[in-house]
């Protein structure tokens, strides 16, 4: 198995974060050599500043945490992450078209987004906790037509976060054409681990450090 | 009194269906509210919606956080306007405001207010978030920005507006500015206590509303 610190997203996405916060996230994530810091878009700068000559990547999130942005709002802070230094994007569905059933205007808000980041990896937050098993359904089959990289369960600012069912389910929809993120309520060892085994290819949390050292 | 001139009609939640924001435009002018207050994925709707009505339509940009960066705020509230919002509601950066970074607070909300050019702005705060002086100091920073209104909460906080905070909102910026009062307000009576001290608009939930509905606050 792939050594368990380089599944991890170093995340810290409160609205209330510091700039010595962020720089403290940064520094612990080369140490632990994770796979990436994951931050709100005005710290994609620093982020990239402070993890500049490590192999940690930078992960900004973009429309977050509600997903209910213009499309258009979501291109341009992804462009401007990018432009920053970005690595990879971790976008939020628009979940009131999703729930409306407008799926055309689900895949053109998220094919919008992958078309501005051809070459990197576009995850896409489908906040599981608010959709029912068909809705979960329906929502992994838009983002792998829009093409999206990953789908990720959770913000962690919902009712609740991953779930072992909810992934499964992503799993087994998915079927291989895309990664799944597990985030939102990780928080040791025992739990990640069970992700993983699940197959998850990713997992985002404020925990990583206890997951890795506390067993 | 009649308030329902000071009331944002406010319909916020990520799982909001174009259905309920057409509910929302409807209940909106019936009852004669001064505006409605919506994500930015749904101002276009919104303003077709209330063509031919006084009733406003508000955007909300960088929400709830106020956490992305400044040129992702600038554009959004540029897309909103050219969507049809009159008035737009930012969240203010609270990392740079809680790591004392001041510049980059007022730059942050500076070039909002230059790109939107005579479009009201309001700044949300995050009151529950924030200390005596932390509120202070971000009410300073918006009157240096020459902002509109200063709002309390993004109703997506631990708490929404209370009238403590807002006394010391009031007292700080006088009358340089607007008070918009928000989150977990949901009658007349509490509303009544907000105008009192100095609020000239109500962020009212829709949601509430529906929940309640004795809640409705009108004379």
């Amino acid at each position: 198995m792939t050594h368990l610190s380089s599944y991890i997203d170093h995340t810290l996405l409160k609205p209330t974060a510091t700039e010595a916060e962020i720089i403290k996230l940064c520094e612990e994530a080369k140490k632990f050599r994770f796979f990436s810091v994951c931050t709100n878009s005005y710290f994609t700068a620093l982020t990239k500043e402070h993890t500049k000559n490590s192999n940690v990547k930078v992960c900004t999130v973009v429309g977050f945490p509600l997903g209910a942005m213009s499309t258009e709002a979501k291109v341009y802070e992804t462009i401007q992450a990018m432009k920053d230094g970005t690595d990879e994007i971790d976008m939020v569905i628009n979940l009131g078209l999703l729930k409306a059933k407008d799926y055309t205007g689900v895949v053109r808000d998220i094919a919008s987004v992958k078309n501005r980041l051809p070459n990197n990896v576009l995850k896409v937050i489908i906040e599981t906790c608010y959709l029912t098993d068909d809705e979960i359904i329906k929502a992994c089959e838009l983002s792998i037509q829009a093409g999206a990289d990953f789908i990720k369960t959770s913000t962690g600012f919902g009712p609740h976060g991953a779930t072992l069912e909810h992934v499964k389910l992503m799993k087994t929809t998915s079927n291989g054409r895309v990664k799944i993120k597990a985030s939102g309520g990780i928080k040791d060892f025992k739990t990640a681990i069970e992700y993983i085994k699940i197959g998850v290819d990713r997992i985002g949390t404020s925990a990583g450090i206890t997951i890795v050292t506390g067993k | 009194m009649n308030i329902s001139k000071h009331i944002e009609y406010t319909l916020l939640k990520p799982t909001t269906t174009e259905r309920e924001i057409i509910d929302l435009c409807y209940e909106a002018i019936q009852n004669d509210y001064y505006g409605v207050c919506i994500n930015s994925s749904y101002v276009a709707l919104a303003r077709q919606l209330l063509e031919n009505s006084p009733t406003k339509v508000c955007s909300v940009v960088g929400f709830p956080f106020g956490a992305m960066s400044t040129d992702a705020k600038v554009f959004e509230a540029k897309k909103a306007i050219e969507d049809g919002a009159e008035e737009i509601e930012m969240v203010i950066n609270l990392g740079f405001l809680k790591s004392k970074n001041y510049v980059s607070v007022l730059k942050d909300i500076s070039d909002v207010k230059m790109a939107i050019g005579n479009t009201t702005l309001k700044v949300i705060l995050e009151i529950s978030e924030l200390n005596k002086n932390e509120i202070i100091k971000a009410c300073e920073i918006c009157l240096d920005a020459n902002v509109d209104f200063i709002k309390t909460s993004s109703g997506f906080s631990k708490g929404g507006a209370t009238l403590t905070a807002t006394k010391i909102i009031k007292k700080t910026i006088k009358d340089a500015a607007k008070i918009t009062a928000s989150g977990d307000i949901e009658d007349l009576e509490t509303s009544m206590k907000y105008l009192e001290v100095g609020v000239h608009r109500i962020g009212f939930n829709a949601l509430l509303n529906k929940k309640t509905k004795k809640a409705r606050p009108i004379s």
